[in-house]
């Protein structure tokens, strides 16, 4: 399976300016295989994920590791954000978890 | 009193272009005679950050994302807060030093309630809103990542 996902700010910067990437998911096609796919394809990317606060969305909402994934779904990453990477998410599922 | 566009999708905004904050003030007021205190926020690019000197700033959104996170924060403030009416407008693009970038307008019978969902609402608004910020600096471009 493939999934496009969207990139912004530093992590599309990271990525050559792409402001989409199109990644093929293995395992059983949760965020998490996302992730581990990625860190493979554009490991500048998957460091900066590691390091990061970075949140992981599907159709607008924040995603965690476990959620699934299809085709179908708009997926993005979302680097921290001007205004403080938090908020509904503190202390919520990081996106490795 | 000026005849102002109150439907929903004028409420809550993402915009390139600068606004009017008159405007927006009166698009609360006329919402609603019971109103007798609007409380605003409104944020402006300033020229340093964090000791640097910052010549312009670019602010990058989420289409979609964005405006669905702006209009839950306006609902909840409807909710959680005694308010009447609540205006969100954050802008995006490039925006030079001095210039409008975000606002909120919240009226309320009292003042109270009215200063107290405005900063609510903006510091919501900073935490869970789709919103990057890129400032240009004499050294380069520089991704913020958090704000006081």
């Amino acid at each position: 399976m493939t999934v496009t996902v969207r990139l912004f700010g530093m992590l599309r910067t990271l990525a050559e300016n792409q402001p989409e990437i199109v990644v093929a998911v293995n395992g059983r096609h949760q965020v998490n295989d996302l992730i581990e796919a990625l860190q493979t394809l554009y490991p500048e990317v998957g460091e900066l994920l590691l390091k990061k606060n970075v949140l992981v969305s599907v159709n607008h909402e924040i995603a965690h590791g476990e959620t699934e994934i299809s085709s179908a779904d708009e997926i993005a990453f979302l680097p921290p954000f001007a205004g403080g990477a938090g908020g509904e998410w503190r202390g919520g599922p990081h996106v490795h978890g | 009193m000026s005849t102002v566009k109150s439907d929903e999708a004028m409420l809550v905004r993402v915009q390139r272009e600068n606004f009017s904050i008159d405007v927006e003030i009166d698009r609360v007021r006329n919402r609603s005679k019971r109103i007798g205190g609007i409380a605003t926020f409104l944020g402006t690019a300033r020229d340093r950050s964090q000791g640097r000197e910052i010549s312009s700033i670019t602010f990058e959104h989420y289409e979609g994302m964005a405006q669905k996170k702006l209009r839950e924060i306006r609902t909840r403030a409807l909710q959680d807060f005694d308010v009447i009416e609540v205006v969100i407008l954050h802008r995006y693009g490039d925006i030079a030093i001095g210039e409008n970038i975000v606002l909120i307008v919240v009226g309320a019978e009292h003042r109270a309630e009215a200063f107290k969902a405005c900063k609510w609402c903006i510091d919501e608004l900073k935490h869970i809103t789709p919103i990057w910020k890129l400032e240009h600096t004499p050294e380069g471009e520089v991704w913020v990542e958090q704000h006081p």
